[in-house]
């Protein structure tokens, strides 16, 4: 039976606000976590921020003083519910922050897997498939990257066995003239209610990604490991883009509240039925209480302000929980078949058919000149360990993405020397 | 296409009356079919993006003024972008759960066709004139379908379509006016 949280009862809003005390909460032990209570915790704190960030914006837009408090009552509990998520991430000594950069890179992976598989519009789905290809590969680009900063901490104690580590849409050849991140966006009049849902998940996750390197990118000493950051953080700008432009431009600021309230409810029901850590547990199980009321202050104010109702924009409820699992032999078949995918405009078309001379090999030309940091991580941990960190059961189902290649066969690499294209570096492991 | 330089003349004034002629059909069938039926829409708005792309192409070899040079490529430019748009609304189950069959035009009819035929035919001298009357007539016709079909659409993704290429094409329409001034 469907979860609709207008017919829940929530937790009032005048018992929401919580003490210092009871916000500070104990962090997870980094060795004992499960990574999807990880994940949860980082996918959540994404929600949380974007919910924030959102209303926000919508007060600075707003000249209803009493519609703003009611924003601003509504965005101090979020604040709180923040605080609460992101402080269950432990500090530098326990967990440091490539350590956490592959927790965020695991969510990019399994999260956006989960939403292209239960995504029902086809162009959708393949902008999230998409996007996976290219988080795919900036995991095993940090994988890297952490083995060689040498704690002694391998990713995979990260990601468990849940996720493999290995090349996907190298980061070298993401990088794109910025008109090709422009997608074309849904309607919330027509979409399926779950698109929505989907989409509203993945630009806050990705966002958050965006956020979180933008400020621990300059962190480390090492200058491989600031260039890195830089380098993958330009594609997180990419991908919020790219996802952001699926998201209804002409919906309102008070129908876009109600959509940031219901996908806020919609995660926390989620984990609250996946969760195996009993203490995190009854945080989203508190949080969704408060999120119900959230929703239904937002949906009352549609109701006053413009006349409709939310329970148009929710429909009959939740079908299915977003669960954290196992998504190898999807991201097998979507690496086989799209690796060599490139954007224009809002379409995506094999690399090797873009006309000559196309944009994408201007920008390419300019960025990666010089040297490019996710390709350079590589041929130094080869250089120092005598081969790539990978975490993988079989063989790359690509062979031009298997350790000892052939790497050339890539239509990448292919189209981007067609184009005389002096991209500063080899393929990895020539 | 090839290009071969043609006089002006009697031919060139025919053409032109033909263009004129052919725009105000234009004009009449984006205010009518295509202001509400998807089909015809889909059908107008792909031909006039590829009308633009080929026509901008030209414009980008013959014109004898930066402007209009500079013009005819931005218009392969953003023409091709609204192609792009276009095939990915017409992949969105919004589309295609209630017009399952419905697929980008990939031809020009025979109207654009005449439109090029006449660009190609223009004489070095009378190009650039040629060119920027067609693009009025055609930015004009492309603001009434585009319009039209975000008022009165009856699909919701096509109606944002419209609605999200409508700024453009009216940007378009002044530029194309600025440099008729000059």
């Amino acid at each position: 039976m469907p979860f609709n949280p207008l017919a829940e009862r929530g937790l009032p809003l005048e018992r929401q606000l919580r003490s210092w005390s009871e916000l500070n909460v104990e962090p997870y032990d980094t060795r004992a976590v499960h990574p999807y209570t990880r994940c949860r915790v980082i996918v959540m704190n994404g929600i949380e921020v974007e919910s924030i960030i959102f209303s926000h914006n919508f007060n600075r837009h707003c000249a209803d003083v009493e519609l703003k408090q009611r924003l601003q009552m509504i965005r101090r509990i979020e604040q709180q519910q923040q605080k609460a998520v992101n402080w269950l991430i432990p500090g530098e000594a326990q967990e440091n922050a490539v350590e956490v950069t592959i927790g965020y890179e695991q969510v990019a992976v399994d999260l956006t897997a989960w939403l292209a598989r239960h995504e029902p519009d086809p162009y959708l789905k393949q902008v999230y498939e998409f996007g996976l290809l290219e988080d795919f590969d900036h995991l095993y680009r940090y994988a890297n990257l952490m083995d060689l900063m040498g704690n002694g901490r391998k990713a995979e104690e990260i990601t468990g066995n849940y996720t493999d580590i290995t090349p996907g849409r190298p980061t070298i050849f993401e990088h794109r003239d910025p008109r090709d991140d422009i997608r074309r966006p849904m309607t919330v009049q027509a979409a399926h209610r779950q698109s929505i849902l989907n989409a509203m998940t993945l630009v806050a996750a990705e966002q958050q990604t965006m956020n979180y390197y933008m400020v621990v990118g300059n962190r480390p000493t090492d200058p491989l490991a600031r260039a890195v950051y830089l380098e993958i953080a330009q594609i997180e700008e990419q991908h919020v883009s790219h996802y952001e432009s699926c998201l209804d431009p002409n919906m309102s600021w008070l129908t876009n509240w109600v959509l940031h309230e219901n996908n806020e409810c919609w995660l926390y029901w989620s984990f609250l039925q996946t969760e195996v850590d009993p203490r995190i547990k009854q945080i989203w199980e508190l949080h969704l209480a408060m999120e119900i009321e959230h929703l239904k202050t937002a949906a009352r104010a549609l109701e006053q302000i413009e006349g409709k109702d939310a329970a148009e924009l929710i429909g009959a409820g939740y079908e299915a929980p977003m669960t954290f699992e196992e998504n190898k032999a999807y991201l097998k078949q979507v690496v086989a078949s799209q690796v060599d995918l490139t954007a224009w405009d809002a379409v995506f078309t094999p690399v090797t058919e873009l006309p000559e001379g196309h944009r994408y090999f201007g920008y390419q030309a300019a960025v990666n000149a010089g040297g490019v940091p996710t390709e350079e991580v590589i041929r130094r941990h080869r250089e120092k360990f005598g081969g790539e960190y990978r975490r993988e059961d079989d063989p790359h189902s690509v062979a031009a993405l298997q350790e000892s290649g052939p790497h050339d066969n890539l239509g990448y690499w292919q189209a981007a020397r067609a184009n005389g294209a002096t991209l500063g570096a080899s393929p990895a492991a020539e | 296409m090839a290009q071969e330089q043609k006089p002006g003349g009697l031919k060139g004034a025919l053409n032109k009356a033909g263009d004129m002629v052919g725009g105000m059909v234009g004009q009449a069938s984006a205010a009518t079919a295509g202001s509400h039926n998807s089909e015809a829409f889909v059908m107008n708005a792909c031909v006039s993006d590829l009308y633009e792309v080929e026509a901008g192409r030209i414009a980008a070899q013959r014109a004898r003024t930066d402007a209009a040079r500079e013009l005819g490529l931005m218009m392969v430019d953003h023409h091709t972008t609204a192609t792009h748009q276009m095939q990915a609304a017409l992949m969105s189950s919004e589309v295609t759960r209630v017009l399952p069959n419905l697929k980008p035009t990939t031809q020009l009819d025979n109207r654009r066709e005449g439109m090029l035929k006449h660009l190609l035919e223009a004489s070095d001298d009378d190009f650039d004139r040629t060119y920027l009357d067609q693009q009025r007539t055609a930015h004009q016709e492309a603001i009434t379908l585009h319009k039209g079909y975000a008022e009165n659409g009856d699909n919701p993704q096509l109606r944002s379509l419209a609605m999200g290429g409508l700024p453009m094409i009216e940007r378009h329409l002044k530029a194309i006016e600025r440099i008729g001034v000059h």
